[in-house]
C-alpha cells in the first residue's frame, strides 16, 4: 500500500479533502482515484499549484464532462468558496452538454395521455371491433385510449414487447449456420493423423443484433403518444446491446445511459427532468443536423437500423429535413420512421416535412398502437 | 501497488519542462497540461486515456512519446469486430501443417509433436503480445480508437492492463518483462466502460488557441512565411466557428498550410481558398457552408 512520508499528514489530509469534495461536486473520485491523486502529488510535490492541478486533473476526471467541471471545483476549494446547492451540481455534472446547447425550463413530469381526449375518444377506441379486451388494446389508437384502460394497455404491452425481443434473440440464434474452418483446433484434432485435417472443426460465425439508433419526437402534436413510445423504447434497448436513444422536439438529448442505467420509474422520471422541451416546437430538420454533427459515428452503413418516431409536424425547413435525412440514409442499412398519424384512416402523408422526408425513407409505418409497434419487429 | 517512488517537487517541475521541451524537439507542441499527465504516465505507469476530435494529434502524443523516451512504439488500430487473433496471437497454420508432415516418420509421441507444433517458434505475436515480449525496455503501446472495438475487447484489455499478463491455452501465462507505456485514444464515438477508464489517467485535447496553432504551423512548416501562417490559422480558426458537421483539426490547417506552400501562394487570397477547400472540408454540406459563409480570410 501507499507510504505516507511525504507530503506530510496535512498535505495528503488536504488532497483527500478535496477529493471528497470533487465527488460531492459530481466528479466520480473514488477511493481508487483518491490514491491515485495522492501519487501524483507526491510526485509533483503540493508546492507547484499549477503543476499539481494539471496532475490532480488527469488522475479524478474520466471523461470531458469531468475534465470541464474540474476547474470550477480546483478553483471553489482553494478559494473556499460555498458549495453549490445539490440540484445545480447534479445538473451540470449530467446535463453539461445538454445545458450547452440551450436549455430550457422542462415541464415538471412528462405528459400522459390528454385529458380532452378522453370523451370523444372513448367512443372511438370502444368502437374498435374485436372479441377480447386485449384485441381490443391493442388495436385501439392510444392517443384515444381513456385512462383506466392506458394501465391494463401497459401491462399488455409490456409483457407484448419481452416476447418480442425474446422472440428476436432465438430468430438469431438458430439462423446461426456453419462458420469457417477453425484452423486451430483442425490442426490440433489432426496431429495424431500425420496433419491430415479428416475432421474440419468449424468456427461459428458470431451472428450480432443490429445497432439501433431511435429518435423520438417529444414537441406538443405528439404528447398523446410519447410517454407510450418512451415505455416501448425502453423495452427495446433492453434487448438490444447496441442502441442509442435520442430525444428531440427543438433540439436533441440523448438519453440512452439514462434508460439503460435504471429501472423503468426511475428512469421515467429521469426523463422528466431532462430540458429537452416536452410538449414543445418541432424542429426534425435542426435536431437531424445536431445529430449527424455529433454522433454520426454512432452509425455504420452495413448494420445501422435508424428509426424516427414522428408525426412529421415540422417548423424547420422541409429543404433541411430532406439534406439531413439524406446524409442519414447513406451511412445506415435502413431507415424506418414511425408515424402515429398513419393510423388515422384518411391520413395523407402531405405535410410539407413529411413529403420531403418520404423520398429518403425505406419503411414508412404506423405507430399509433401497440399492434403496429408489435409489427415493427419484421424489420428489425 | 507497491512503493510510489517519490521525488523532490523540483524534479518534477524539471520533468515536465523536459517533456514540454523534448516534446517541441520532436515537432510537437504539448502544453502543460498534457506534459504533466505524460509525466504522470512515466512515474506512475498508469495507462493514459487521450480524448478529442479527430485531426488534434492524439495518436500523434503516443509516437512522439516513444521518440522522446527512445523506446519502441507497438501500434493496435482498432476496429468493429476486433478478436483476438488479429489483437493478441494467432498460430502460424501453414507452418504447423509442415511440421506435422515432417516429423510424420519420426518416433515422437503425439504429445511431444504437439508440444512442438505449439512452441513459440510457430506463434504469430499481434501487437498486444508484442508489446508483453519485449525483452529490453518498455515499449509505447499505442491503442488507437479504443471506441470502436466492442465491449468485450474492452474486458479483455482490461485484464491486460491490470497484470500486464497473457493466458495462451497451449502454452501457459507469459508476464511483460517491461511494463509497457500505454497511450489509448478515443474519438468519443461511444462512452468507454468505467471500470477502463477508471484504470486510466485522463487527457482532453481541446481545439488548440490561435498563439499554439501558430506554433505549430511555425514548428511542422519552418519554411512558411510568417504572414501566411497568420493567415491560413485565422483562417482555419474562423471556420471553426462555422457549426460544420466535421470542423477541421490541425491536421486539416498543416494540410492547407502546405498545399498552399506547393502551390507556392503568398497570399491567402478568395482564389487561394478555392483551390485548397479540400485540405479543411471534408464533405459537400461543409464545403457549401463554408463558401456560404464567404470564405474570408478573418485575421
Amino acid at each position: 500500500m501507499i507510504h505516507l512520508q511525504e507530503p506530510p499528514d496535512q498535505k495528503a489530509r488536504t488532497i483527500v479533502e478535496f477529493c471528497r469534495f470533487a465527488r460531492e461536486k459530481g466528479l466520480s473520485a473514488g477511493v481508487q482515484e483518491t490514491l491515485g491523486a495522492l501519487q501524483a502529488a507526491m510526485i509533483l510535490g503540493v508546492n507547484n499549484t499549477e503543476d499539481l492541478k494539471l496532475g490532480l486533473r488527469s488522475t479524478l476526471c474520466a471523461s470531458k464532462d469531468e475534465w470541464d467541471l474540474f476547474e470550477e471545483c480546483f478553483q471553489m476549494f482553494w478559494s473556499g468558496a460555498e458549495f453549490a446547492p445539490p440540484s445545480s451540481r447534479k445538473a451540470r455534472g449530467k446535463n453539461a452538454r445538454s445545458a450547452g446547447m440551450g436549455s430550457r425550463d422542462s415541464a415538471p413530469l412528462m405528459p400522459t395521455g390528454s385529458s380532452d381526449h378522453d370523451s370523444s375518444g372513448k367512443d372511438r377506441a370502444l368502437a374498435v371491433s374485436g372479441a377480447s379486451a386485449q384485441e381490443r388494446l391493442t388495436k385501439a389508437d392510444v392517443s384515444t385510449l381513456p385512462h383506466n384502460d392506458m394501465a391494463m394497455l401497459e401491462q399488455i404491452a409490456l409483457r407484448l414487447f419481452k416476447q418480442m425481443s425474446r422472440r428476436l434473440q432465438r430468430r438469431r440464434r438458430i439462423g446461426t449456420s456453419r462458420g469457417q474452418v477453425d484452423l486451430r483446433r483442425t490442426i490440433r484434432r489432426s496431429i495424431s493423423r500425420g496433419g491430415e485435417p479428416i475432421n474440419l472443426r468449424y468456427r461459428e460465425k458470431k451472428l450480432r443484433p443490429h445497432r439501433l439508433v431511435t429518435l423520438l419526437d417529444i414537441s406538443g402534436s405528439m404528447s398523446p403518444y410519447s410517454l407510450f413510445l418512451v415505455k416501448f423504447l425502453y423495452a427495446l434497448q433492453k434487448h438490444f446491446q447496441r442502441a442509442d436513444t435520442f430525444l428531440f422536439s427543438t433540439n436533441l438529448v440523448e438519453i440512452t445511459n439514462l434508460l439503460r442505467a435504471q429501472r423503468l420509474p426511475q428512469a421515467l422520471q429521469a426523463l422528466s427532468q431532462q430540458p429537452a422541451g416536452w410538449s414543445g416546437g418541432t424542429n426534425i430538420g435542426g435536431s437531424l443536423r445536431e445529430f449527424n454533427q455529433h454522433y454520426t459515428r454512432k452509425l455504420r452503413s452495413s448494420d445501422t437500423l435508424f428509426v424516427i418516431l414522428s408525426d412529421g409536424w415540422d417548423t424547420g425547413e422541409p429543404s433541411a429535413l430532406a439534406t439531413e435525412l439524406g446524409a442519414v440514409k447513406r451511412s445506415v442499412r435502413k431507415l424506418i420512421w414511425l408515424n402515429p398519424l398513419l393510423g388515422l384512416q384518411d391520413y395523407q402523408p402531405i405535410t410539407i416535412g413529411m413529403s420531403a422526408a418520404l423520398p429518403h425513407i425505406d419503411v414508412f409505418a404506423p405507430a399509433h398502437n401497440l399492434e403496429s409497434l408489435l409489427a415493427l419487429e419484421k424489420h428489425l | 501497488m507497491g512503493k510510489v517512488p517519490t521525488s523532490p517537487p523540483d524534479a518534477a517541475s524539471q520533468g515536465v519542462d523536459a517533456i514540454i521541451s523534448g516534446f517541441e524537439r520532436l515537432g510537437y507542441i504539448a502544453d502543460r497540461s498534457l506534459a504533466t499527465a505524460l509525466y504522470l504516465v512515466t512515474q506512475l505507469r498508469k495507462p493514459i486515456l487521450v480524448e478529442g476530435h479527430a485531426g488534434l494529434g492524439k495518436t500523434e502524443v503516443a509516437k512522439v512519446l516513444a521518440a522522446f523516451l527512445g523506446a519502441r512504439l507497438i501500434r493496435l488500430q482498432c476496429y468493429e469486430g476486433l478478436d483476438v487473433s488479429s489483437a493478441v496471437y494467432e498460430w502460424n497454420y501453414q507452418k504447423q501443417l509442415l511440421a506435422i508432415k515432417i516429423e510424420e516418420g519420426s518416433d515422437k509421441t503425439v504429445e511431444e509433436k504437439e508440444k512442438h507444433i505449439f512452441s513459440p517458434e510457430f506463434l504469430l505475436e499481434r501487437p498486444l503480445l508484442q508489446s508483453i515480449l519485449v525483452e529490453d525496455a518498455s515499449p509505447v503501446l499505442l491503442i488507437d480508437e479504443i471506441d470502436r472495438a466492442d465491449e468485450a475487447f474492452e474486458a479483455f484489455l482490461l485484464e491486460l492492463l491490470s497484470d500486464y499478463q497473457i493466458t495462451i491455452p497451449e502454452m501457459g501465462t507469459i508476464h511483460a518483462k517491461h511494463v509497457p507505456y500505454v497511450v489509448l485514444t478515443s474519438n468519443r464515438s461511444r462512452e468507454l466502460g468505467d471500470a477502463l477508464k477508471r484504470r486510466c489517467l485522463y487527457q482532453w485535447i481541446d481545439y488548440p488557441s490561435v498563439e499554439k496553432e501558430m506554433k505549430i504551423v511555425r514548428t511542422r512548416l519552418p519554411h512558411i512565411e510568417q504572414e501566411l501562417a497568420q493567415q491560413v490559422v485565422g483562417y482555419v480558426q474562423s471556420v471553426r466557428g462555422l457549426n460544420l458537421r466535421k470542423p477541421p483539426g490541425i491536421a486539416e490547417t498543416l494540410d492547407s498550410a502546405e498545399a498552399l506552400l506547393a502551390l507556392g501562394t503568398l497570399r491567402l487570397d478568395e482564389e487561394a481558398i478555392e483551390q485548397t477547400l479540400g485540405c479543411i472540408s471534408k464533405s459537400v454540406e461543409d464545403s457549401a457552408r463554408i463558401k456560404a459563409a464567404g470564405g474570408r480570410p478573418t485575421r
